[in-house]
């Protein structure tokens, strides 16, 4: 969550909630994403995709760098770790009822565009 | 919550105020409590935790499996570690899917197999935010739907999942026929004409019958919605409850605490061109709820003030779209919460709010969350809590990082004193002998779940407390 004073300048700054970040993907390159592997892609469209996809859910949009650089920084156990048990707005396993560990670090690197890390 | 454009303002208009106190008030403004306690990722096995939406149930299933075909499910289900407990979008707050056994997922039986006149076959791991665009490009859409649009089609069925509307039932209540995959391996049809005993028992059943694997759906002709959303006091707002009940499609109500004020919402048919709602901003409106709590929970008189007047502006100006229903009824949630709700008899319901948003305000200035009342048609599935009558809902929630313990102690009461019966995946504290006497027909789903599940391979701890006990 943001703080409320940064939400209420946002709010009132742009037009009442059209966003502070920049750069995002567009609505466009935000709906055609999808790993390469089927069977990643699956798991994607079914779990991640519904916030991860969705400007003003709460969560880094794919391939938005602004968003998930800062949290690549951490490492990527810590973040498959969250994505496990969950952290902040991220509900545990996100969705996801039979990915496995190795599963949510291949859908992190996809979604943070680290796939060649 | 669905109260959209006035969170913006709302959200403003507390930052004025936090501005206005300085360093030291933006900090308490800001304050948000440390995450809970997480449970280890992977068990001393290797097994990997399962946790529910909220974070406040979890297990370590030994088996996790997706099949793909009816065929391999029901050799699954006959096979695999007990207990087997099918899991959608992990939404429920009760027990109802840890397991140490056998986690099953149906995401890979999903979408519309058949749509033939006002009947739709969907698999049952459809996820009702894909089943509304799946049934759209057939012209079709579900009647109502519940305000979380993550869950999938089984566990919405099996835990009496609604929507708000007098005249509209809960998703179940619109289920023509079922396929249930069995533990002897097998897969039983039932609908009003064959199994019709099963076929009631099955519709709300929490997996304990067997898996849902597809439901006949009966389904209406796709409609663009008009949905309005405004703030007036919550006095007015239960003056006019019943009426805005008789008169619009669906009407739903947040009685917000500490601001003598209720959030409406109404949604009605229209031929009007579509206008979009716009991007979610209802975590901002609750963001600026939980800034007032920080800030004024030492004075409820202080409190209800500054809401009073950072809401003044918004009050003018409600929140209007026109979109089709499965746009505008069912959204995403992003703030996660813990939550208790009740059904209680519709001519107990305003009157049970009342008391609940009293004792809130009163004994607990914690809270922020928005108070939910919502009223559903009855049905005769043997346990659905809309069964024998119409139901009004209250929904109490807690932000997930806050205690909710007190919704037992305080809440809870009032609610069964008014005659309520629990939402089967929300918090309760009721045992099988509570639910005894709230069902006709307990008996006659507890024989019938002994005659499919003898060893109880679909029972988990939880379960096994209300349907053995």
């Amino acid at each position: 969550m943001k703080g409320t004073v940064r939400i209420a300048l946002c709010a009132t700054s742009i037009a009442l909630l059209s966003g502070c970040d920049s750069g995002p993907p567009t609505p466009e390159q935000l709906a055609a994403l999808k790993p390469a592997d089927a069977r990643l892609a699956a798991m994607y469209e079914h779990s991640c995709k519904a916030c991860h996809a969705t400007p003003g859910s709460g969560a880094p949009l794919v391939h938005d760098h602004g968003a998930w650089d800062p949290r690549w920084a951490k490492g990527l156990g810590v973040l498959r770790d969250h994505a496990i048990v969950g952290f902040q707005a991220m509900p545990a396993g996100g969705q996801c009822a039979v990915c496995t560990p190795a599963d949510y670090e291949k859908l992190i690197r996809f979604m943070a565009d680290q796939e060649d890390k | 919550m669905k109260i959209s454009r006035r969170a913006a303002l709302f959200a403003a208009g507390a930052g004025a105020v936090v501005v206005g106190a300085g360093a030291v008030g933006i900090s308490v403004a800001e304050y948000d409590p440390p995450e809970p306690a997480a449970p280890p990722a992977t068990d001393a096995q290797g097994h990997v935790v399962w946790r529910n939406w909220s974070g406040i149930r979890h297990s370590y299933p030994q088996s996790r499996i997706a099949p793909a075909s009816e065929d391999e499910l029901a050799h699954r289900l006959k096979t695999s570690p007990a207990p087997v407990r099918a899991v959608g979008a992990g939404h429920s707050f009760m027990p109802l899917v840890p397991t140490n056994g056998t986690l099953l997922s149906l995401d890979a039986m999903s979408g519309v197999t058949a749509v033939e006149g006002d009947q739709a076959t969907v698999w049952a791991g459809t996820r009702l935010g894909d089943l509304g665009p799946a049934l759209a490009s057939h012209g079709r859409a579900m009647a109502n739907l519940p305000d979380i649009n993550k869950q999938s089609l089984g566990g919405a069925l099996g835990t009496a999942t609604h929507g708000t509307g007098k005249h509209l039932r809960a998703i179940h209540g619109d289920v023509t026929a079922l396929r249930l995959a069995t533990v002897d391996g097998n897969i039983v049809e039932c609908s009003k004409d064959k199994n019709p005993d099963l076929f009631d028992a099955a519709r709300v059943s929490l997996g304990s019958l067997g898996i849902i694997v597809q439901a006949r759906l009966t389904t209406i002709p796709s409609r663009r919605l008009h949905r309005r959303v405004w703030l007036e006091s919550f006095e007015e707002t239960l003056a006019a409850a019943e009426q805005r009940w008789s008169t619009h499609r669906n009407f739903e109500f947040y009685a917000v605490p500490f601001t003598g004020l209720a959030a409406n919402i109404t949604h009605d048919e229209t031929n009007e061109p579509a206008r979009p709602r716009g991007p979610e901003t209802d975590s901002q409106f609750l963001e600026a709820l939980k800034a007032l709590r920080n800030l004024f929970s030492f004075s409820n008189t202080v409190r209800k003030a500054a809401a009073r007047v950072l809401l003044a502006s918004s009050q003018a100006n409600p929140e209007e779209a026109v979109d089709d229903g499965w746009k505008l009824l069912s959204t995403e949630r992003p703030v996660r919460f813990n939550e208790m709700e009740f059904h209680l008899p519709a001519d107990a319901q305003l009157a049970a709010l009342r008391e609940v948003v009293e004792t809130i305000e009163r004994e607990r200035h914690d809270i922020f969350f928005p108070i939910e009342a919502r009223r559903i048609a009855p049905d005769d599935a043997w346990l659905s809590p809309f069964q024998g009558g119409p139901r009004g809902s209250i929904a109490v929630h807690t932000y997930y990082k806050d205690e909710y313990e007190f919704l037992f102690q305080l809440i809870e009461p009032i609610l069964r004193r008014h005659g309520g019966r629990p939402h089967w995946g929300k918090l309760n504290s009721l045992r099988g002998a509570d639910f005894a006497a709230m069902y006709p027909k307990w008996k006659d789903f507890l024989d019938l779940r002994r005659s499919l599940d003898p060893d109880g391979r679909l029972l988990n701890d939880y379960l096994r407390g209300i349907f053995l006990s």
